[in-house]
C-alpha cells in the first residue's frame, strides 16, 4: 500500500495513502489520550470529553460540525478507546479541503457552554444506561473484566464511568483536558482515498502548521505485574436470565515473537467454527451456542492499543452446565498446545484466517479501517509503514514459538475467570470491583 | 456563557468553510447477470482492488414460510445446513472454509435465508462449490438437533430479557397479527416440539435452485461464471415461492411493556407506509433522513442535542417484502419518557404543518447523495446488499442508477407531503418498555 508519512513542525504526524478505487476519501485524526489515563476522580471522562469535541469550536456551532459533514454528504463519528480517541468523515473525495478544514478548526480549540456540557452529560448517562445499566449482561466482558483482570487502576478502572464522576464533570476540567492532551505533537492525521497526495499536503500544511504545539505531561506507570495466581470473580445480574462465563489472559509485549504468535493462538482456539473451543465447546459438548472474544476485542483489535492488554473469550450457557465443566474442556485443549509444537496444518490455517483478516481491517468501511491502523501506528511507533510487514512478522510464527508462547501466557495462574449469575445482587457482597 | 478553551486564537469573523472543486464523476459497479438451466439467478459485480470476494446465495425460504407453531424452524434448519453435506462432515465445511479465509454462514430472515461468506479471492471457485454442497446437499443431521434446539432455547429466554427486543416483537406481533411477520419469538414449548423430520421437510419445500440469487462481488480471479455453472448446474430447480401478502394494520394503539425498576423506557413506534415500489417510497426516504434518520434531522437535534433525553434516537423505513413500515426509536432516561413522545410528535407534527426550508433540505439531498456513493462502494457486501434489495423488491436496476437525481428533484413542498399522507399520528402503533408505575400517568394523554 502506499504510504506519505511526515511530521509538521509543531508534531502532526501526517500520513497519506491514496486508492482510487472510489471516488471517496477518509479524513481520521487521532489523538493519543484514551480511557486509560484520565482524572482518577473523573471515570468516564476521556469518553465524555469525546463529546464535547461534536459541540462547538471557533468557526463551527452546536451541530455545525455535524451538519457541515452531512450537507456535504458524508459520515462521521468519533470513538474512545484504551490508547487513543478518535474522531472521522467519510465523504465524497472533492470534500478533502472541507473535512481538514474542519478537523483543524476544533484542533485549535473549543468554544463550548456551561449547557453544552450539561446536554452531553445527559447524553453520555443515557449512553451507559442502554448499553450497560438497563442492559442483561450491559459490561459482559469488555467493561468489566478489565476491572477484574487488570490490578493497575489504569488499566481496570470503570472507563465508561461512573453516572455520578460523569455527572461532577466541571467546564474548566474540559479546558484543561484539552490543553493538555489535544496538541498537534499529540496526535496523527490520516487521509485515506481517492485524492492527490501533493494536493492534501499544501491543504494540510495551510490548516495545521500553524496549531501550537504544547508540553506533554510524562505518562503515568502503565504496567501490570506479572499474575501468577488464578483470579475467579462473580456477579449477579438481576436483569439475566441464563449464567454467562467470560475467562481472560494478559498479552505478551507488543511486537515481540510472543505477541504475533498469540494472534495465532487466537485463530487457532477462537475465531471461526472450524477453531479449537468452538470444536470443543460448541459442537462435542453442546455447552453453548457460540464462543467468542480475542485481543481486545468489542474495543478493538490486536493493533489499535499500546500497553496491557487482554486475550478474552466469553459465552452463555445453562444453569445445568457448570463453569467447572467448561473450565476443564478449555484446559485440555490449552494443555494440548503446551505439550508439544503445533501442527504445521493447523499453524498454516491460522496464518491464512489472520491474512485474511488483515485484508478485511485494511478493507474496511471505505478505507478507515486502513486509516485506523496507520494512524496507530504512527502514534504508537511512529512507523505507520509497519502496516505493510504484519504479514510477514506473522509467517515468522514458528511451531516451537506457539508452544512456548502457550505455556507462558496461557498459563492457568494467569488467568482470570469472570461468572455471571442471574439474580439481584445481595448487598453484603462486595462484588463491585475496584 | 461562551468558554474558549484556547481563546488568544480566536477573533475575528467567522471563516466559511471551503468547498472544495466539484464532485467527481462515479460510475455504479456494473454487474453482469445471467440465469442457469434450473432457474438459479446470478449476479457478478467486480469491484475493488483488495483481493477477497463476497459470495452470498439468497434463497426465498425464512420466516415467511412458518405456520403458526413452527417459529424459528427455519433458523433451526439454517443452523442445521451447516452441520455437513452428503459428503463432507460439519467440521469439514468449518475447516475448508476457514482454510479458503472465510466461513460459511446460514442464516434465516423474514423473506430470505442467505448463505455464504467473504473469502480469499484466489479460493473464489472452491468456495462456490462448498456452497453449492451445503445448498443442494446438506446431511441436516439428526444427531446434531438436540444441541442446536438447547442453544435456541437459550437464545429465546436471553432475547426475553432485552428491553428493545421485547418492544420489537409487540410492535410486530401488532402490526402483523395474522402473518408470519409478527411472529418473531416461538413459544418455547413449540420450540422444543421441532424435529428433524420437520427441519428436513422444511428445507425439502422450500429450498431450491428456482428460489435463488446468487451474488458475487469484489476482486475476481478466474472464470466464476464456468465455477458456478459447474457447481449449481445439477442443483434441482423446484416449485416457485408461494406469495403471501400481508396487509399491515394502520390504527393508533399505544402498548405498554412493565419492566419494574428500568433505568429507561425503550420506545419503537411507527406504522405501514408505501411500499418501495410506489411513487412516493424515494421521497418517503428522503423524508425520513430530515425527520429522525439522520444524526443532524429534527428528532436527534431535539431529544438527543437540545434535551438530552437519550443517546441512541433514530428513525429508519424498515422493508418487507413488497411493504415498508416507518419506524421511530429511541431509549429514554425512565423521568422523560412522556416529555420525549411530546417532543417526538411535535417534530412530526410540525413536518406535517410546513414545508422545510430549502437549505435545509438540500443538506439532506446531498447527504443522501454521498451515502448513495458510500452504499455502492464502502464494501463487496455493501454492493450485494444494494443490487439484492432492488431484484428482491421487485425494481428495475435503473432504480440505483436513477436514486441521485430522484433525490435531488424533490421539493420542500413533497416532504411536507410525505409527512401529511404516511407519518400519521393517529394510526400509529406506539409501544413503550418500561417501569409502567413511573411513567403510565405520563403515558395517559398518547392512549
Amino acid at each position: 500500500m502506499p504510504i506519505t508519512y511526515y511530521k509538521l513542525s509543531n508534531g502532526l504526524r501526517v500520513i497519506l495513502s491514496p486508492d482510487s478505487t472510489a471516488p471517496t476519501v477518509v479524513t481520521a485524526v487521532y489523538y493519543r489520550i484514551g480511557f486509560r489515563v484520565e482524572p482518577k476522580d473523573r471515570t468516564g471522562f476521556a469518553h465524555l470529553f469525546e463529546h464535547m469535541m461534536f459541540q462547538g469550536s471557533q468557526n463551527l456551532g452546536k451541530m455545525e460540525f455535524i451538519r457541515l459533514v452531512q450537507e456535504n454528504g458524508g459520515i462521521l463519528n468519533g470513538s474512545t478507546r484504551f490508547d487513543f480517541t478518535n474522531y472521522f468523515e467519510l465523504l465524497p473525495s472533492n470534500k478533502l479541503e472541507t473535512a481538514l478544514w474542519a478537523e483543524a478548526d476544533r484542533m485549535k480549540g473549543l468554544a463550548i457552554t456551561e449547557e453544552n456540557l450539561k446536554n452531553q452529560q445527559g447524553v453520555v448517562g443515557n449512553e451507559v444506561k442502554v448499553n450497560v445499566l438497563n442492559q442483561p449482561y450491559g459490561g459482559f466482558p469488555w467493561l468489566w473484566m478489565p476491572q477484574y483482570a487488570n490490578s493497575n487502576w489504569y488499566n481496570s478502572h470503570n472507563f465508561y464511568g461512573d453516572l455520578k464522576d460523569i455527572e461532577a464533570a466541571k467546564l474548566d476540567e474540559v479546558q484543561a483536558f484539552f490543553k493538555t492532551y489535544y496538541a498537534p505533537n499529540n496526535a496523527a492525521l490520516a487521509v485515506v482515498g481517492d485524492f492527490d497526495p501533493e494536493q492534501a499536503k499544501a491543504m494540510i500544511a495551510k490548516y495545521f502548521s500553524a496549531i501550537p504545539s504544547a508540553k506533554l505531561p510524562p505518562t503515568p506507570d502503565l504496567t501490570e505485574p506479572r499474575q501468577d495466581k488464578e483470579k475467579t470473580a462473580t456477579r449477579k445480574d438481576p436483569l439475566a436470565n441464563r449464567p454467562a462465563l467470560a475467562f481472560a489472559y494478559h498479552m505478551p509485549p507488543r511486537k515481540s515473537p510472543e505477541y504475533y504468535a498469540m494472534g495465532l493462538l487466537d485463530q487457532m482456539l477462537l475465531q471461526g467454527n472450524d477453531s479449537l473451543l468452538y470444536q470443543e465447546l460448541v459442537k462435542k459438548r453442546g455447552f453453548t451456542g457460540d464462543v467468542s472474544g480475542g485481543i481486545n476485542s468489542d474495543l478493538g483489535d490486536m493493533f489499535d492499543y499500546d500497553g496491557p492488554m487482554l486475550w478474552t473469550v466469553s459465552l452463555f450457557h445453562d444453569a445445568g452446565v457448570k463453569p467447572e465443566q467448561i473450565l476443564s474442556v478449555v484446559d485440555t485443549v490449552i494443555d494440548g498446545l503446551q505439550a508439544r509444537p503445533v501442527d504445521q496444518s493447523l499453524l498454516d490455517r491460522s496464518i491464512t484466517k489472520m491474512r485474511s483478516s488483515l485484508y478485511d481491517s485494511i478493507a474496511q468501511f471505505g478505507g478507515f479501517g486502513r486509516a485506523n491502523l496507520m494512524a496507530c501506528f504512527a502514534l504508537f511507533d511512529d512507523d505507520p509503514a509497519r502496516i505493510n510487514s504484519l504479514e510477514a512478522d506473522f509467517r515468522k510464527v514458528t511451531p516451537q514459538v506457539v508452544e512456548h508462547t502457550a505455556r507462558e501466557y496461557l498459563r492457568r495462574t494467569a488467568r482470570t475467570v469472570l461468572l455471571i449469575e442471574p439474580g439481584a445482587p445481595s448487598p453484603a457482597a462486595g462484588e463491585s470491583p475496584k | 456563557m461562551l468558554f474558549a478553551v484556547a481563546s488568544d486564537m480566536f477573533g475575528g469573523p467567522k471563516e466559511t468553510p471551503p468547498q472544495g472543486p466539484p464532485p467527481k464523476p462515479f460510475k455504479l459497479p456494473a454487474p453482469e447477470d445471467f440465469t442457469l438451466p434450473n432457474g438459479m439467478q446470478v449476479t457478478i459485480v467486480p469491484y475493488g482492488t483488495v483481493p477477497k470476494v463476497a459470495v452470498r446465495a439468497f434463497v426465498q425460504a425464512g420466516g415467511i414460510d412458518e405456520a403458526a407453531g413452527q417459529v424459528w424452524l427455519s433458523r433451526l434448519t439454517a443452523s442445521l445446513m451447516k452441520e455437513g453435506t452428503t459428503t463432507r462432515s460439519g467440521e469439514q465445511v468449518a475447516r475448508e472454509a476457514a482454510e479458503m479465509g472465510g466461513q460459511l454462514e446460514v442464516e434465516a430472515g423474514s423473506d430470505y435465508t442467505s448463505a455464504g461468506g467473504v473469502v480469499l479471492s484466489d479460493f473464489a471457485p472452491q468456495f462456490i462449490a462448498l456452497l453449492a454442497d451445503v445448498l443442494a446437499n446438506p446431511a441436516l443431521p439428526g444427531s446434531e438437533i438436540s444441541r442446536l434446539k438447547t442453544d435456541l432455547v437459550r437464545e429465546l429466554a436471553i432475547d426475553h430479557t432485552e428491553p428493545q427486543a421485547l418492544a420489537r416483537e409487540r410492535f410486530l406481533k401488532t402490526l402483523f397479527p395474522d402473518h408470519p411477520y409478527g411472529r418473531v419469538f416461538p413459544a418455547e414449548s413449540d420450540l422444543q416440539g421441532y424435529t428433524i423430520a420437520g427441519a428436513q421437510g422444511f428445507y425439502r419445500k422450500n429450498f431450491a435452485a428456482g428460489r435463488t440469487h446468487l451474488y458475487v462481488a469484489g476482486k475476481l480471479e478466474g472464470d466464476l461464471r464456468h465455477a458456478i455453472q459447474d457447481a449449481f448446474s445439477g442443483w434441482a430447480q423446484g416449485n416457485p415461492a408461494p406469495d403471501l401478502p400481508a396487509i399491515p394494520v394502520k390504527a393508533r394503539s399505544l402498548q405498554v411493556i412493565d419492566r419494574p425498576g428500568a433505568a429507561q423506557s425503550n420506545l419503537y413506534m411507527g406504522l405501514p407506509v408505501v411500499e418501495p415500489a410506489g411513487q412516493d417510497y424515494i421521497a418517503l426516504g428522503v423524508m425520513d433522513a430530515l425527520l429522525g434518520g439522520s444524526f443532524a434531522s429534527r428528532i436527534t437535534s431535539n431529544i438527543r442535542e437540545q434535551k438530552g433525553y437519550t443517546y441512541s434516537p433514530n428513525s429508519q423505513v424498515s422493508t418487507r417484502r413488497r411493504l415498508a413500515f416507518w419506524v421511530q426509536v429511541a431509549d429514554v432516561t425512565t423521568a422523560v419518557t412522556g416529555p420525549s413522545l411530546k417532543e417526538i410528535f411535535y417534530e412530526i407534527d410540525r413536518l406535517r404543518k410546513e414545508p422545510p426550508s430549502v437549505p435545509e433540505l438540500a443538506g439532506i439531498q446531498n447527504y443522501l447523495a454521498g451515502l448513495f456513493v458510500l452504499r455502492n462502494t464502502v464494501s463487496p457486501d455493501a454492493i450485494i446488499g444494494q443490487l439484492h434489495f432492488v431484484d428482491s423488491q421487485g425494481l428495475d436496476r435503473s432504480y440505483l442508477s436513477t436514486y441521485v437525481q430522484k433525490v435531488m428533484a424533490i421539493q420542500p413542498a413533497d416532504i411536507q407531503r410525505i409527512a401529511e399522507t404516511y407519518i400519521t399520528p393517529s394510526k400509529m402503533t406506539i409501544v413503550v418498555v418500561g417501569d409502567q408505575a413511573k411513567i403510565s400517568e405520563e403515558l395517559a394523554p398518547y392512549r
